[in-house]
């Protein structure tokens, strides 16, 4: 049964999770389950929120799939549900003020900014100073994006979807996506103009 | 085109979302403009930085969010599925084209029913009208063959659900459990059962069956909640063993980070030999680290000669 699923494409996952096979659900997850957590990790910047999105995104998807009907694809139809919550998730907790560079890993509290790749591996210390200055001032920016100009920036930066797919997955037209990232790039661009 | 519409559209150049004809205006114009030049190198720039700013979840963190998926599924339900799906969209679809046709529907699936009460053979219904919250009843048509004609027989497997409850520490609860925690079918039932085991791994049958579902099972999560278990044996020899085995063959490495974790308190030859050796095939940068800083810790060499 297993090896069956893995055999199929995606419709073919849809429609045997549509008909309650579970395992033909978590084959369809695991085909988008790494960007969902990517796009909320990027969004919320805490990994627990991340993880209560990944687990309400595909619980809803799951107690829903009979209602998908193939009319739009079923990567739009699930990002409308994560970035739904995402969103939601940005405004009630107003996660914009709680921003914490600093995140919770195995190996102790880690300062995110001490990830940041450098621009040059030279050890320059003057140039590593400018690197983490420029990372901090990246999430302060990051931070002051309403939720909604964050939300494209994010999918269309880091997840490399096109505006037209952006303008669909929050029910929007592509030109009014086009418009929130040209005011996401342009307070990115004022507020790092002076660091790179 | 000006300076102030080229520099506007900069972003969206670099994104690839300028049509043909808005690209050609904008390299024409930076062609011909130092200015717009210097600018658009600087929002490449930005692009740059803005890249090395994104974060990346960690294996452990989506490993756990699959396994606590897994979890939840099993007690979700979707709001309607299989048949009676089915039996809506057929209904729906025939009544599709006529507005009156609907509440003849549902009078059809009233006589359907009805129907069905009258017809159904009282063997066949047997079990499902016996049957109790703690003794539901399930049924399962294996096998259809038709007969003489308006005649057919069908094979029913039918399994009957007990509920029993007790302690964990029940000798026929704990026998339970321990096969439960081997189903090959179920990774969440292996789940359950394993973290209900990791608390009893002082008896020496449950330590088998830690040991045993931290080897073969092929869910990390049954494997991570078999590692939870047998922390407190950590100095025990075969344990040593089964940990150090795991820690050269374990693809997870949320598995392999845990493993470090329990190995490095209790310094042995065998764990230093293993610890060099993960160091010359380790490929995930964290466990490099802590396998350098424990290997640093225990003045041993990085490298082995």
């Amino acid at each position: 049964m297993a090896q069956a699923a893995v055999r199929m494409d995606e419709p073919d996952l849809i429609r045997a999770a549509q008909q309650g096979d579970q395992r033909a659900f978590e084959q369809l997850v695991r085909l988008h389950d790494q960007n969902v957590l990517r796009l909320a990790l990027n969004m919320l910047r805490s990994p627990e929120d991340a993880h209560d999105i990944y687990q309400e995104a595909f619980l809803r998807v799951y107690k829903n799939l009979h209602t998908f009907r193939f009319d739009c694809s079923f990567h739009t139809w699930l990002y409308r549900i994560v970035t739904n919550l995402c969103l939601d998730a940005l405004r009630k907790r107003k996660v914009r003020r709680e921003e914490n560079t600093v995140v919770e890993t195995s190996d102790g509290p880690l300062d995110r900014l001490d990830t940041l790749e450098e621009a040059r591996p030279d050890g320059n210390p003057e140039r590593r100073l400018s690197s983490r200055q420029v990372g901090k001032k990246i999430q302060e920016c990051l931070a002051e994006l309403t939720p909604r100009e964050r939300a494209v920036f994010e999918m269309r930066h880091y997840q490399g979807l096109r505006l037209r797919a952006i303008g669909e997955i929050l029910g929007t037209s592509e030109e009014a996506a086009k418009n929130c990232l040209f005011r996401a790039t342009q307070k990115m661009r004022a507020a790092l103009g002076d660091f790179v | 085109m000006k300076c102030d519409e080229a520099k506007k559209t900069m972003p969206l150049f670099l994104y690839g979302e300028l049509s043909f004809e808005e690209e050609e205006r904008l390299e024409t114009h930076i062609d011909e403009c130092a200015d717009c030049r210097a600018a658009l190198a600087r929002d490449k720039a930005l692009f740059k930085s803005m890249d090395a700013a994104e974060t990346a979840p960690s294996q452990e963190l989506l490993e756990q969010c699959r396994a606590d998926l897994h979890l939840r599924l099993a007690h979700a339900q979707p709001e309607h599925a299989g048949f009676w799906n089915k039996l809506r969209d057929g209904f729906t679809v025939r009544f599709h084209f006529a507005g009156f046709a609907q509440p003849l529907g549902a009078v059809a699936m009233l006589i359907l029913g009805f129907a069905a009460a009258r017809m159904t053979p009282g063997s066949l219904l047997g079990p499902w009208q016996t049957a109790g919250v703690a003794e539901p009843a399930t049924s399962q048509v294996r096998y259809v063959e038709s007969g003489a004609p308006g005649q057919v027989r069908i094979v029913v497997d039918e399994t009957r659900q007990r509920v029993l409850s007790g302690r964990v520490d029940d000798q026929a609860i704990q026998r339970l459990l321990l096969t439960a925690a081997k189903d090959s079918s179920d990774p969440g039932l292996r789940v359950e059962s394993v973290d209900l085991l990791k608390n009893r791994s002082q008896s020496a049958e449950v330590r088998q069956a830690l040991l045993y579902a931290l080897q073969h099972d092929s869910n990390a999560g049954v494997r991570l909640k078999a590692l939870d278990g047998l922390k407190d044996f950590a100095d025990d020899p075969e344990t040593r063993k089964t940990l150090t085995q795991v820690l050269l063959k374990d693809d997870n490495p949320g598995v392999r980070t845990q493993v470090i974790d329990l190995l490095i308190p209790h310094r042995s030859n065998a764990m230093v030999g293993a610890l060099q050796e993960l160091m010359m095939k380790e490929d995930n940068d964290y466990i490099r680290m802590r396998c350098q800083k424990a290997l640093h810790e225990m003045n041993a060499s990085v490298e082995t000669y």
